[in-house]
């Protein structure tokens, strides 16, 4: 579904934040990338979102280049970012059925589909009030929401536990399952080793923009947890 | 829906007024949208009433002709000036990129709709200026019926030519910009370098067609504007539209928009996302050394931080620092071209000594200083970091005082290079020039107090887009206008007294007054602090 290779990127005075990054996630997959802060994470999840502009390398979405052919790739993903900037000025219901439209949801589905996350999210008696008066949990619900409202084939996430109240955290790793078990390619990041260790099926962990290790959790734990795992990998960079 | 329209729609929804009053429960925030909406109608009532009056001076003197002219030119260089300084972050660097960009939308659908956006909020300016010019030419020249609504239809259009010129440049400078290490340096300083070649280029353009036979004030202006409707081909289409009922003029500036349009989003959506992943981006040197660090009062803190605000945002800094920037060219200047050479071209040669105009120097510099006071638009600018203030352990009063400190460390040391150019190229005595400064230094004053007072209470967080408080801003507006016109007024005024009174009793006055003003507005400042 994802597939990124020899993919770079260096910002104003030709140092790279991400050198030959090459991985991909398949249908079904929960890949995690983890790695320390400025690592390279959120670099490369902005290329693959079409984002972040790119010249070396190639990414892959359901066959279509990012490159040349964004909106084929973005019909297929969603995005959370880490600190989702919403409208302000809009309610949550008005954004939540902007993102509806533009992906061409009916009526009676992107009903369904809202009253349940927003259920399950317990956002439903807010979705009325302007996103501007949510808290930073309740916002990141809301880009949560908008997300799924279109039920992608990949789903990006960068950081999407922080801010999350421990019920929305379940909530959204109940809901991540779910859709790996439909076939839904996942691929995010984070810091909380203990998550990646339970929800991801295979793990990557990027340092100072190289990819240091790589497989499936059985490949790379090796017995071990993952956090011994990402330890000695690192030490041994 | 088509995507764009619905993009558009979106963006017009979360900046509306309306949508806030409806859903918010925060009479607060109602409260002063309800007083910014009454502060705009005052502003757009005093362009209203200038464009009513200059029609009828038209009327009178038998020149209601030049008024489609002259309305035609007047939106197209509001529309491109105002587009040019809004361009860098409404078109780029704009806070829901990501959001945006992670959508299905393509890259010029993002760049178009964020340029109709622009075009739709500056709108009401636009209209204000046509619709009462196109009221005072129906009393004077009583056209046919079947003006009025060619007249309003092709009005909605004329903005779109500069409009889209001034987006294209913004894009152009961008583009270079993305090139540079340092892109907001040097996307600040090319801004800089097109907005003065643009007021170059309309002295230059007004030069050309003036004549110096010419004796009639007004009969000048009747043939600069039909002069300038040669040059600049649209304001002569929607005269001819005007004037002759010509449809193919209206065709052709309709058609010529439209296809500007397609033509110049075309070419800005191939190279969006690589210029704003080039401006969002900061390259990353992790080699840093820990040197010795500087202890700063808090209130020297404050006005540190503002200087870091104003040098890390390039819409920040070109609206905030154009005045200065021009009033240290127009010292310059002076200083090359001479004083006198300088006045007789702006006046047209009139015949008078421009040693009268001495005691007005200090508001001649002050038109420019006074542009724009960042205090005005700096407590808004905090917008979600305003947390950070907030909770620390400082009074407001100080926070106040460290932004109104900043406004004076920039317009201090302009106004004085300035005048005292100014003062040496007109040969003004050593003690006026001493007085003059020391004019210069409370206006200043007067404009970093007033400044902060229409900030503090007209301050705005929640905006979206950081524009929309440096340009678009009930404070900056409130600040602005009434600043700009009133000074007007008194250059004229020190001109007219001048010629009555000794010039340093004049200035000594006229000193007095300002401090007092200053005095009482910092008064007001930090009463507001204390709520």
């Amino acid at each position: 579904m994802l597939e990124i290779r020899n993919y770079s990127k260096s910002y104003g005075g030709g140092k790279k934040a991400v050198d030959d990054v090459s991985l991909s996630v398949m249908g079904g997959d929960i890949f995690g990338f983890i790695g320390h802060n400025g690592a390279g994470k959120s670099t490369t999840i902005r290329a693959v979102v079409g984002v972040l502009d790119f010249t070396e390398g190639e990414i892959t979405i359901d066959g279509h280049s990012v490159k040349h052919e964004p909106i084929a790739c973005k019909r297929v993903t969603a995005y959370i970012p880490d600190n989702p900037d919403l409208y302000e000025n809009l309610t949550g219901i008005q954004y939540l059925n902007f993102i509806a439209d533009v992906f061409g949801i009916g009526a009676a589905e992107r009903e369904a589909r809202i009253k349940k996350y927003a259920d399950l999210f317990e956002i439903t008696d807010a979705l009325g009030d302007l996103i501007g008066s949510y808290s930073h949990g309740m916002k990141q619900k809301a880009a949560i929401i908008s997300a799924l409202i279109h039920e992608p084939k990949l789903l990006v996430l960068d950081e999407p536990f922080v801010g999350l109240d421990p019920k929305a955290t379940f909530t959204l790793k109940e809901i991540m399952r779910e859709m790996c078990q439909k076939g839904t390619a996942i691929f995010f990041s984070t810091h909380v080793l203990d998550v990646a260790e339970k929800l991801c099926n295979k793990v990557a962990i990027i340092k100072h923009g190289r990819i240091i290790a790589s497989g499936t959790m059985e490949e790379l734990t090796e017995g071990h947890s993952l956090e011994e795992a990402f330890l000695e990998a690192d030490g041994n960079e | 829906m088509n995507n764009g329209w619905l993009l558009l729609r979106t963006l017009l929804l979360s900046t509306s007024w309306r949508n806030i009053l409806r859903f918010s429960g925060d009479k607060k925030k109602r409260r002063r949208i309800i007083g910014n909406a009454v502060g705009f109608a005052v502003v757009y009532a005093m362009l209203v009433a200038l464009c009513v009056a200059m029609c009828v001076g038209y009327g009178k003197f038998g020149i209601i002709g030049a008024a489609p002219v002259m309305c035609a030119l007047m939106i197209s260089a509001m529309a491109f000036f105002l587009t040019l300084f809004k361009t860098n972050g409404y078109l780029f660097h704009f806070r829901e990129y990501d959001m945006l960009m992670s959508l299905p939308f393509s890259s010029a659908t993002v760049a178009g709709c964020k340029f109709l956006y622009m075009y739709v909020k500056s709108l009401p300016w636009h209209m204000s200026i046509s619709l009462a010019m196109m009221i005072g030419y129906g009393w004077f020249a009583h056209p046919p019926v079947a003006v009025y609504p060619l007249w309003i239809a092709l009005s909605l259009f004329l903005p779109g030519i500069p409009m889209l010129a001034a987006a294209f440049l913004g894009f152009l400078i961008a583009r270079i910009s993305a090139g540079f290490k340092r892109t907001n340096i040097v996307q600040t300083v090319l801004t800089f370098i097109f907005v003065i070649f643009c007021f170059s280029l309309r002295f230059i353009i007004e030069d050309i067609f003036r004549n110096d036979k010419v004796q009639s004030t007004l009969l000048l202006a009747s043939q600069l504007t039909g002069g300038a409707a040669k040059v600049y081909l649209p304001a002569g289409w929607f005269a001819d539209a005007i004037t002759k009922t010509s449809v193919s003029d209206a065709l052709l500036l309709v058609g010529v928009t439209m296809l500007l349009f397609t033509a110049v989003f075309a070419i800005v959506g191939r190279s969006y996302r690589n210029i704003n992943s080039a401006l969002k981006s900061h390259a990353a040197a992790k080699n840093y050394r820990m040197t010795a660090q500087r202890k700063r009062s808090v209130i020297h803190a404050i006005a540190h931080k503002e200087f870091r605000r104003l040098m890390g945002s390039t819409a920040y800094m070109v609206n905030g620092a154009m005045g200065e920037v021009l009033a240290a060219l127009l010292g310059l200047g002076t200083l090359i071209i001479g004083f006198d050479r300088i006045v007789k071209t702006v006046t047209n040669g009139a015949p008078f000594q421009s040693s009268i105009l001495q005691p007005a120097i200090p508001f001649i510099v002050y038109f420019f200083i006074g542009m724009m006071s960042t205090t005005a638009c700096s407590p808004s600018l905090e917008g979600k970091n305003y947390w950070i203030l907030q909770s620390l352990p400082i009074e407001k009063k100080a926070v106040y005082q460290g932004k109104m400190l900043f406004n004076m460390w920039l317009t201090v040391p302009f106004m004085a290079f300035s005048t005292l150019c100014l003062c040496v190229s007109a040969r003004v005595p050593a003690l006026n020039t001493a007085l003059y400064l020391l004019l210069g230094v409370a206006l200043c004053a007067f404009s970093t107090a007033w400044g902060c007072v229409c900030g503090v209470r007209h301050m705005r967080l929640d905006w979206e887009n950081e524009i929309e408080v440096i340009k678009q801003g009930a404070a900056v507006a409130i600040y602005l206008l009434p600043n700009m016109f009133v000074v007007m007024g008194l250059v004229v005024l020190m001109v007219v007294l001048g010629m009555r009174m000794d010039h340093r009793l004049l200035t000594l006055i006229m000193t007095l007054i300002a401090g007092t003003l200053a005095a009482l507005s910092y008064a007001r400042v930090m009463a507001l602090a204390k709520k």
